[in-house]
């Protein structure tokens, strides 16, 4: 090689060098605060009025026709797929936030520095949870003995004619005193722990030192030993006993999952987002890199959960447990039971797996947004399938007592309440995004996360 | 090649940065640890280790599928539990450890061939240290091309504790 040849081999060299930002670099922490937009304001706000006005649209206009059936049933079905929706939304958008505040708890006791940069986000999230758990009590209270078959009357009392020798068997935990114990209790620690996460680090803000630190890390080891088992608990209650009948030992997994992963894709949104607006000055690609590995890990978590339990019970084929996936995998669901796995699975684990989609902004949208809407689905398959079949009194051909009810649309009613609820999340989480710095200041950790580099 | 060595990782990446600002060659940075951002400086490639693993993580996929057709449905077709011969569900235990264990021995071997580490191969290391407390920086030389002396005081300059010779065995 010759020298001229060489020199300019080596200025090439120290050209790609320069293009290159992340270097020993001096790191400005800035203490800003996100200031709400108008354009924010506006969406936020038009979402929540155009879903109002969709699902009231949708309400009105909703008159299924089902042979059998008499006016009094059609009456109660326009009832159970409103209160359906209510509660997909709700728990979806709930168990979201409180996976923000398992985030913060799972990376404090983890001691991990790569996300301090980032970590003002899922404490945002988990502020929605102050309006989502009420709501989600409220359409609990109203929809219980409409939605879940162990709540209607009679049905535990032996001389009732719907009695249930099943359900009455179980009647020792599915009673309503106890499920609304269990729900207001749950829900009470978690709140009163995510509020105490982000009472901790805005506190930090104003006095340093390692005090607040020293606290986190104590609540969060003993929130993430509680979160464990109560949240299995509140899964079952929540989206298990909607299929009374039917159990499954690994829900519970299944359905963190299902929260885990959309929290981890809406950090990774707000994150890409506020990048964009100029804020999170030391927030770089290295933490959306690593935000991307986490979704693509826990997309594959969900996938392994699923396979689980489907496996298993597909396998075994018990007539009480296939009972479940058999409205979903050969009745009138089947297209969104298999385009969830597809939107759940096979894109994130696609495109997620090169390095430089997982950095970018159009793909990783793509992904994220993908990833939402498919595990909304999710939840939205564990609900309706069982929510919506009517209850009669079992006889000799129907010994289960329940007559099923097809898939009744993706219809306005759906999609108006997920509008809804999607901008109140957008409002509040933006809202709490204004009232501290947008990354904290003061946590022992910031410089590390500053410098955070995933290597090449 | 001439190589610095040094007690320190910042001084090394001072020392590094000044070297290939200055139009030097380096051969490679010795360090018992990562250095956080040096490979970025000194402009190295991504590993393509990631690629041979999706494949041969497909090699493990498509092996674990054909073998399973082909016992289960052509070979040697039985009904088990009422299932039909062509069961996908049942293949997706098997067909993912395979591909797993693929994956995991493929890129075992490949790290092993491309690094040339061999049964009976002597462990050539450019300084014993660097596997303790020390980092040295090897720098290429061309015989009558190469300022010594300036390049001597440019490692000097930058903290080196000491500073030799090796010639280069290929």
């Amino acid at each position: 090689m010759d020298r001229t040849k060489e020199q300019q081999l080596l200025q090439n060299k120290v050209n790609r060098r320069k293009d290159l930002k992340m270097e020993h670099a001096e790191v400005h922490i800035r203490e800003e605060k996100y200031a709400i937009t108008d354009g924010n304001k506006k969406w936020a706000f038009g979402l929540m009025i155009v879903g109002l006005i969709l699902a009231a649209i949708g309400y009105f206009t909703y008159h299924p026709h089902m042979e059998g059936l008499g006016e009094h049933d059609l009456h109660h079905l326009v009832q159970k797929r409103l209160l359906s929706n209510l509660l997909v939304n709700g728990y979806f958008f709930f168990i979201v936030s409180i996976c923000a505040a398992a985030f913060i708890a799972i990376s404090q006791i983890a001691n991990a520095g790569w996300y301090i940069a980032i970590r003002r986000i899922p404490e945002a999230m988990s502020e929605y949870s102050l309006v989502g758990g009420p709501i989600l009590i409220i359409v609990s209270l109203i929809g219980l003995p409409v939605l879940y078959h162990w709540a209607h009357d009679g049905i535990m009392n032996p001389e009732a004619p719907n009695f249930d020798a099943i359900l009455a068997g179980k009647s020792w935990y599915l009673n309503k005193p106890f499920f609304f114990i269990r729900m207001i209790a749950f829900m009470g620690f978690w709140i009163f722990a995510a509020h105490m996460f982000r009472q901790y680090s805005r506190k930090e803000d104003l006095a340093g030192g390692l005090e607040n630190y020293k606290k986190t890390y104590a609540l969060s080891a003993a929130f993430t030993v509680i979160f464990g088992f109560t949240f299995s608990m509140f899964s079952w209650d929540q989206m298990m006993s909607i299929d009374a009948h039917w159990y499954s030992t690994i829900f519970s997994i299944y359905n963190f999952a299902t929260g885990w992963v959309s929290a981890l894709s809406i950090v990774y949104l707000f994150t890409h987002y506020l990048r964009g607006k100029g804020y999170l000055n030391i927030a770089n690609d290295e933490h959306q890199h690593d935000l991307g590995k986490f979704m693509f890990a826990f997309s594959v978590f969900w996938t392994y959960m699923w396979t689980s339990q489907f496996l298993l019970i597909w396998y075994a084929n018990i007539p009480e447990e296939v009972a479940y996936y058999k409205e979903r995998l050969f009745g009138s669901y089947q297209f969104l039971f298999y385009f969830v796995v597809l939107i759940n699975f096979l894109v994130p684990f696609f495109f997620f797996m090169r390095r430089d989609w997982k950095r970018s902004k159009i793909a990783g949208y793509f992904v994220a947004s993908l990833i939402l809407l498919g595990h909304w689905l999710d939840v939205y398959l564990m609900v309706m399938p069982g929510s919506m079949n009517l209850a009669t009194n079992p006889t000799e051909a129907n010994p289960g007592g329940i007559i099923k009810v097809p898939f009744q649309g993706f219809g306005l009613m759906e999609i108006g309440f997920l509008c809804l609820f999607t901008g109140l999340f957008l409002f509040m989480t933006l809202k709490a995004l204004t009232k501290a710095n947008l990354y904290p200041t003061k946590h022992p950790y910031i410089m590390e996360s500053a410098l955070h580099d995933v290597g090449i | 090649m001439i190589l610095g060595v040094y007690d320190n990782p910042d001084k090394i990446y001072a020392a590094t940065k000044k070297l290939i600002n200055s139009g030097y060659s380096i051969e490679d940075v010795y360090s018992p640890f990562a250095i956080h951002g040096i490979d970025r400086l000194m402009g190295i490639k991504r590993s393509r280790l990631s690629v041979a693993a999706f494949l041969f993580a497909m090699t493990g996929l498509s092996l674990a599928v054909i073998f399973q057709v082909y016992v289960s449905k052509i070979d040697w077709p039985m009904i088990i539990g009422g299932k039909p011969n062509l069961h996908i569900p049942t293949y997706i235990p098997i067909t993912f450890e395979l591909s797993i264990l693929f994956t995991a021995f493929g890129m075992v071997a490949s790290f092993f061939i491309v690094n040339r580490m061999f049964w009976g191969k002597n462990a050539d290391i450019i300084d014993p240290r660097v596997t303790d407390d020390l980092f040295v920086v090897a720098v290429n030389i061309k015989e009558h091309k190469t300022d010594v002396q300036a390049l001597n005081q440019i490692l000097i300059e930058n903290g080196a504790i000491e500073v030799r010779e090796r010639i280069k065995e290929d």
